[in-house]
């Protein structure tokens, strides 16, 4: 009688552990498949190519902005037109 | 599928495969310390260590099939393979190559454990401890995000729970009931075995 009941109580825990083993995998797996998409989206805010190309694109126009300094000046209209010009007058003043 | 997307899944894939992977290692060194308590038997620990490990092949497949067939990277299939022959980054591709065939080894050795007896298989599975490195590297030394603040958030929870685990795992001795038993066995089988 004894026997028995301490064989019920084997078999209720490893059950109960069984399920949570299913429930564990379970959370893993979909953590995961979550994660890829997350951390996805994380890497295309931090896509490094991106950011230092604007950076560049910016210093080669102040570079030339400086060379053609009065070109710049003359035309403001231009200039007020767009951002990256915008950029270039910093470069003739 | 957009070629961004697919960049994106490589890269996510990648990073989400070293947490899997951490996990499997710190797992397999807990069950080696035969970890239990009467919410938490022995064979939890090993099962989740076998279920996990699954699951990170997957997404390492997921990772690599991404990178391969990405037509913006032009990797081909021979860099999943070969180690060292990609034209992109070599080493650092190639360290990765290794990774994954080590995992591979060590994953279908354990599938058919039965049939190749526990010492074999044993002594592969020590390749584990090539693997995480090996993978870790890899993805220093190539990753797009490697110094992102999140990437760097996961390589040092990754770093700090795989060292804790085998920290404790030298340090702490077997608590195997058996072991003294086993090796009086050992001893005494030894001395009849004919030489």
């Amino acid at each position: 009688m004894e026997h028995d009941h301490t064989n019920d109580m084997r078999i209720r825990v490893r059950d109960s552990a069984t399920r949570t083993l299913n429930r564990l995998t379970a959370v893993v797996a979909f953590g995961a498949i979550a994660g890829v998409a997350v951390l996805g989206v994380a890497g295309s805010y931090t896509v490094s190519g991106t950011t230092s190309s604007a950076l560049g694109a910016t210093a080669s126009t102040s570079t030339t902005s400086g060379t053609t300094s009065n070109a710049l000046q003359s035309s403001s209209t231009s200039v007020g037109s767009s951002s990256s010009t915008g950029v270039a007058v910093s470069g003739g003043s | 599928m957009n070629n961004t997307i697919l960049w994106y899944t490589t890269r996510g894939a990648g990073a989400v495969s070293l947490v899997l992977l951490s996990a499997v290692v710190v797992l397999g060194v807990l069950s080696t310390l035969r970890y239990e308590s009467p919410t938490w038997p022995r064979f939890l620990t090993t099962g989740l260590h076998r279920n996990i490990a699954l699951t990170a092949v997957v997404f390492l497949a997921l990772h690599i099939v991404t990178a391969v067939v990405d037509p913006f990277t032009h990797l081909g299939w021979l860099t999943a393979v070969v180690p060292f022959s990609s034209y992109y980054r070599t080493f650092w591709l190639g360290l990765g190559t290794i990774a994954f065939e080590l995992l591979l080894a060590i994953t279908v050795t354990s599938l058919v454990r039965g049939f190749i007896g526990h010492g074999t298989w044993r002594a592969i599975h020590w390749l584990a401890y090539a693997s995480w490195p090996i993978a870790v590297m890899h993805g220093l030394g190539t990753g797009t995000d490697t110094w992102s603040v999140w990437m760097l958030a996961i390589d040092a929870v990754c770093f700090v729970a795989v060292l804790a685990a085998v920290a404790a795992r030298l340090l702490t001795t077997s608590p195997d009931p058996l072991a003294a038993d086993r090796a009086r066995f050992r001893e005494r089988v030894s001395r009849k075995t004919p030489r």
